[in-house]
């Protein structure tokens, strides 16, 4: 995956702009909806924690319509993000 | 933005319906404002495909002329796989080679709708990039501009044109449209490959600029309930998959795991081989159909394109000119509503009723039943091609058999596993996936 993220054009954000609502179980949120990141951005940490990677997302929306409930989903910041250069 | 700087039209998003609805607008006199999030119009759009200009040839005609514009597509392939074949039907036009092309181009959407943005901006819209629209400005119950998240933020206008793809998260907040449900999100993700143009030629049995469209059905996605393609472009490939995202979430599978085993099909791999991977990327399509779409118009807003939920995913693929469409009808209704000074729903109520006769609506309705149609005949993915391969392999297998006494066997073999009322049940059900 990491391959794959590294032939696109990223251009970071400062802040996050994928969040876990609070109590929420990480791992159950994670193992049960959001292993479907086509990015992989959701992963669980050695202690189980989660860790975003925000920065390797495509914004498609996906864990948006997967997890309506349990996170919290915006635009990143404009111009910031994914660029394709293709499409 | 102060509120002196008030446009006649705001419009949010710079794809395909957007920009249609812009430059519908601008060339008509009004006073647009594209807000578009990304670094340019086309960073942040992606599609399998086929572009369908039917639409763009309406209002540009020359649009060939200099369009970026990758191949012409002459053949059109659809194909039923099984763990390890398929078995497949195609048309090849060459009238289709020939203007006006069928309509039917492959692009990339950087690079197109990057190309169409210009032209917007030539018909006289201003087009600012970098704007994330989070909501609405209101005043006195009416939305009187949308806030962007930019210093001076507030944009004022007397209409809105919510073009902001299939997140489309303002005209949820409208309440014009409910969150997509899983089983109505199609997410897609794709490569796009670089191969030389030679090869391509070569491989998919083309000449010049002529393009071909693969389609692969069945049990192209690990059986889950969705579909793989390629499309040739000029020097690259589109190589994706697509698929529920309930159904991917129920069978456990991520998208890109889907994509790298049909990447690895036997009948895939060969088509990919050699060729250098240039850009990953994904997106969600709204696959509710005609029963799932949104309002399309409320007081000084109308929706449009993949935000209102347009996309005829049957066999047909067709999305980009449904999106062009509704830009098109919301412009035409802009100006007019411009020239009444009338912005109320029931003014703007034009753009739903002109939707209703058009192509978008009838084709939307035609095919209403068909995602729920696959939904509940799951073994249209698994079952059915694998039965289907074995029929047609033990026919064509050559072994001294004669073909009666194949015939006879293979028929009762293929009834204890379906029944006669099983088979044309799910036939009668997946003829809605073509007529």
């Amino acid at each position: 995956m990491e391959d794959k993220l590294s032939l696109d054009k990223f251009k970071p954000f400062t802040e996050t702009h994928l969040k876990i609502k609070k109590g929420v179980n990480a791992r159950e949120l994670i193992e049960g909806k959001l292993f479907i990141c086509p990015a992989k951005v959701y992963e669980l940490n050695d202690k189980g924690e989660a860790i975003v990677s925000f920065e390797n997302c495509l914004e498609c929306g996906t864990c948006r319509v997967v997890a309506p409930d349990e996170i919290e989903w915006e635009y990143p910041q404009g111009g910031y993000g994914v660029t394709l250069r293709f499409g | 933005m102060g509120a002196e700087d008030k446009f006649d039209l705001i419009v949010v998003g710079g794809g395909p319906a957007g920009l249609t609805a812009a430059y519908v607008a601008a060339k008509a006199g009004l006073q647009v404002i594209v807000l578009e999030r990304g670094d340019f119009c086309g960073s942040k759009n992606m599609f399998g495909g086929i572009f369908f200009t039917n639409v763009l040839r309406q209002i540009m005609p020359d649009f060939e002329k200099d369009a970026p514009l990758e191949r012409v597509i002459v053949r059109r392939r659809w194909s039923l796989m099984t763990p390890d074949g398929e078995l497949a039907g195609e048309f090849r036009f060459k009238k289709f080679g020939e203007p006006p092309h069928n309509n039917g181009f492959t692009v990339l959407r950087s690079k197109f709708d990057k190309w169409f943005a210009g032209k917007v901006e030539e018909a006289g819209a201003m087009i600012i990039t970098g704007a994330v629209v989070d909501d609405v400005i209101l005043d006195g119950g009416r939305i009187k501009g949308v806030k962007a998240r930019l210093e001076d933020g507030q944009i004022y206008g007397d209409m809105v044109i919510l073009a902001d793809g299939v997140n489309s998260l303002v005209a949820k907040k409208l309440q014009l449209h409910k969150e997509l449900d899983p089983e109505d999100a199609i997410v897609s993700v794709k490569e796009v490959i670089a191969l030389p143009e030679e090869r391509i030629r070569d491989r998919f049995g083309l000449t010049g600029n002529e393009g071909m469209a693969c389609e692969y059905f069945g049990a192209s996605v690990k059986g889950a309930l969705g579909s793989g393609y390629i499309y040739t472009n000029k020097d690259t490939i589109s190589v994706g998959i697509g698929g529920t995202v309930k159904s991917l979430t129920e069978r456990k599978l991520n998208p890109n795991d889907g994509l790298e085993y049909f990447k690895n099909h036997p009948v895939i791999a060969p088509l990919i081989r050699d060729g250098e991977q240039k850009e990953y990327s994904a997106h969600l399509l709204p696959d509710g159909g005609f029963d799932k779409m949104s309002e399309l118009v409320t007081d000084n807003v109308m929706v449009a394109g993949d935000a209102a939920g347009l996309v005829d995913a049957s066999l047909f693929h067709e999305g980009t000119n449904l999106a062009m469409e509704s830009g098109r009808l919301a412009g035409e209704v802009a100006v007019e509503a411009k020239a009444k000074k009338d912005f109320s729903k029931a003014s703007l109520s034009a753009y739903a009723d002109r939707m209703s006769d058009s192509f978008v609506m009838k084709d939307l309705k035609k095919f209403r039943k068909l995602s729920r149609t696959l939904e509940h005949n799951p073994h249209l993915f698994e079952k059915y091609p694998r039965i289907m391969e074995e029929f047609v392999r033990d026919m064509f297998t050559v072994d001294g058999e004669p073909k009666n006494k194949k015939q006879a066997r293979l028929l009762k073999r293929l009834l204890k596993e379906e029944s006669i009322f099983g088979f044309i049940k799910t036939a009668l059900a997946a003829r809605r996936v073509i007529i």
